[in-house]
């Protein structure tokens, strides 16, 4: 057999190892059976995505669905909303100041600095979750969705800067420079300058700190205290001595199908810009 | 517009990792004057530009411009504009958001920032391409749109960081003259940083000629070109011949030299003595082909004739040693039989003896090769 062929084999191999749990999934979420599966066919059924808006009559009727408690699970994904709209700019805000700091304040102490902004991204979730657990609870302030947002930071916030630290590195000085000699203060100078060549790092940056925000678990998990999210709920149902309901299926299958959504109107709209002429 | 004088008053700068970029130094440069600093890549000139401008601090020394003490005075706050060698301008800005840019720092009204920016942007000849990205432009006209920029902010120094470097050598020599006279027309001080020796000499009032942080003599053109005081200055401003070797004695204002090729006579500005160890130093024009009586003689043969339009170039040897010699001369048709040559000369006026020391290195070969 040929190199190039046994390369494509492994190629397909690859790709179904890691594609086949997928369509797995989504199959077994249209299955009328609980707990899930694909090899015993009990009929069509679009409840489990029902379940989300269905009558409260039709969700205490069904004996699976009545088990769950909906209320709590929309209350976990309005949580999961507020910690992504806190932790998003504060992420931002910190990682671009440790971003700037790093590329245009020229200090010996910077390699060490650089280590030590970066270290949260290195350390176990778990350690930073307990940590601010230990620590804010230490001050008084109970474990919840403020220690959440905290813990959730620390880290995220090194993913942001390193995403806006590569842009701020390609920027030269001396625009910056140039901007300060024809008489702009350094506030003036950043927002007119730096900013707006920051502008697609800063976007990318959100998007990758929302998504990371939006799944984290472990972290997450060991800082909340009494309260939830939508990833810490989800761990919360799948833990069910019966074996977890097939909502979980239609949850998972919705967010694949958003992600691949928004991944070919993202290449959609690369290639149009692309396309535009003097762009 | 108007200039205003810059004068260094012992200033130094040492890098915080311990390099000496410029030892100390004093300079007075003139209110409305096109002032050139020339120098080999790694002198300092850069500092020294960096340093009026305030984006370095002087380690010793200070800095007036206009009699006004420039410590503590941030870059935003100085009187000057620095014209960067990459032209630093702003990529997602228009040509015109470009040359409004200082006004607009100084919050100046839209309608005003941007009727200058017209006015100066038809000073350079860009009045109808403001609307352009600077990418759009070609190499010559982004260099006046960073003219026009610095201009913009009314400055009384304007500072130039070998901003011609990257523009090919027609384009070059015709922002020579563009730059020169925007000069004059605007009477704005001008610090002119090069390594281009023929960029100095065409523009320049007056011009320093600067080496490892120090600079070696400040003169008008002439002068520096004529009579230059150090064996690194006579090498670096134009073309040179240098023959190295021991003065045998002094007389009025004359110095002789025992050298590998014979002994010579060269002017002794600097009054040296027998004992001496010296460089003469002639120019190529001052090289003639029919040495008189009272003149130095070399022996040499011919190597290689280089016509170069309203003069030609004869490459030469030395009989002695090998040496190569340049000697330039008026092309009137009559060096065709340069072949034949077998000694040059050359008046004790136009030599000069300078002491031993460094000499430019290969910087004008680079040059040849941009």
């Amino acid at each position: 057999m040929s190199s190039n062929r046994i390369l494509t084999l492994y190629t397909w191999a690859f790709l179904a190892f890691m594609f086949t749990p997928l369509l797995l999934m989504i199959v077994a979420s249209f299955n009328d059976i609980s707990p899930p599966s694909v090899t015993h066919w009990n009929g069509f059924t679009t409840k489990w995505y029902r379940f989300f808006w269905m009558p409260e009559a039709e969700l205490r009727a069904d004996p699976v669905l009545r088990a769950l408690d909906r209320t709590r699970l929309f209350g976990c994904m309005a949580n999961t909303g507020t910690i992504m709209a806190v932790v998003v700019p504060l992420s931002l805000l910190l990682g671009l100041s440790g971003a700037v700091m790093l590329t245009r304040w020229q200090s010996r102490a910077n390699g060490l600095l650089w280590w030590l902004l970066l270290s949260p991204m290195l350390a176990p979730g778990v350690v930073l979750g307990l940590s601010a657990l230990v620590f804010w609870g230490r001050l008084g302030v109970g474990a919840g969705l403020f220690t959440i947002v905290i813990a959730q930071t620390t880290f995220i916030a090194s993913y942001a800067m390193l995403i806006l630290m590569a842009r701020l590195q390609r920027q030269p000085v001396e625009l910056e420079e140039a901007a300060r000699d024809l008489g702009a203060t350094p506030f003036h100078t950043f927002r007119r300058i730096t900013l707006p060549f920051l502008m697609p790092a800063l976007i990318s940056a959100a998007v990758i700190a929302g998504l990371a925000s939006f799944e984290n678990y472990n972290t997450t998990m060991f800082a909340k205290g009494g309260a939830c999210n939508f990833a810490t709920e989800i761990g919360a149902m799948s833990r069910n001595p019966n074996g977890h309901p097939p909502v979980i299926n239609a949850i998972g299958t919705i967010i694949i199908v958003t992600t691949v959504v928004a991944a070919l109107a993202h290449a959609w709209a690369r290639r149009r810009e692309s396309d535009t002429p003097g762009a | 517009m108007h200039g205003q004088d810059v004068r260094l008053d012992g200033v130094s700068i040492t890098y915080p990792n311990g390099f000496t970029a410029v030892h100390p130094t004093d300079l007075t440069i003139e209110a409305g004057e096109f002032f050139s600093i020339l120098g080999p890549s790694g002198c300092g000139k850069t500092t020294i530009l960096r340093a009026v401008s305030g984006f370095v601090d002087p380690s010793a020394g200070r800095i007036l411009i206009g009699g006004q003490d420039m410590a503590g005075i941030s870059p935003e706050r100085r009187p000057t504009a620095l014209i960067f060698q990459n032209l630093a301008l702003f990529p997602l800005m228009s040509v015109r958001e470009n040359v409004a840019f200082g006004l607009e720092a100084r919050g100046k009204p839209k309608r005003e920032r941007l009727a200058r920016a017209q006015e100066l942007l038809d000073l350079v000849a860009l009045g109808d391409q403001g609307d352009k990205k600077p990418t759009e432009l070609s190499g010559g006209q982004r260099q006046r749109v960073a003219i026009a920029r610095a201009l913009a902010v009314e400055p009384a120094v304007l500072l130039l960081d070998e901003p011609l470097s990257a523009l090919d050598l027609k384009l070059r020599q015709h922002m020579r003259a563009e730059l020169r006279a925007i000069q004059q027309k605007t009477g704005v001080t001008f610090i002119y940083i090069t390594h281009d020796q023929g960029e100095a000499l065409t523009m320049s009032d007056r011009i320093a000629v600067m080496n490892n942080g120090r600079i070696e003599q400040v003169g008008t053109c002439d002068a520096v070109y004529s009579s230059p005081v150090s064996a690194f200055a006579a090498s670096f401003v134009g073309e040179v011949n240098a023959i190295a070797g021991r003065a045998t004695g002094a007389e009025g204002g004359y110095l002789r030299v025992d050298t590998a090729l014979g002994p010579l006579v060269a002017r002794n500005p600097n009054g040296l003595a027998a004992g001496a160890m010296v460089y003469v130093f002639v120019r190529p024009e001052a090289v003639t082909l029919h040495p008189g009586a009272d003149d130095n003689r070399l022996a040499v043969h011919f190597e290689r004739r280089d016509l170069e339009g309203a003069f030609v170039t004869l490459h030469l040897r030395a009989e002695a040693n090998g040496q190569a010699i340049a000697a330039q001369l008026p092309n009137t048709g009559a060096s065709g039989d340069a072949a034949a040559i077998r000694a040059v000369g050359f008046s004790r006026d136009a030599a000069i003896a300078l002491p031993e020391g460094a000499l430019a290195k290969t910087g004008k070969e680079d040059m040849a090769a941009q």
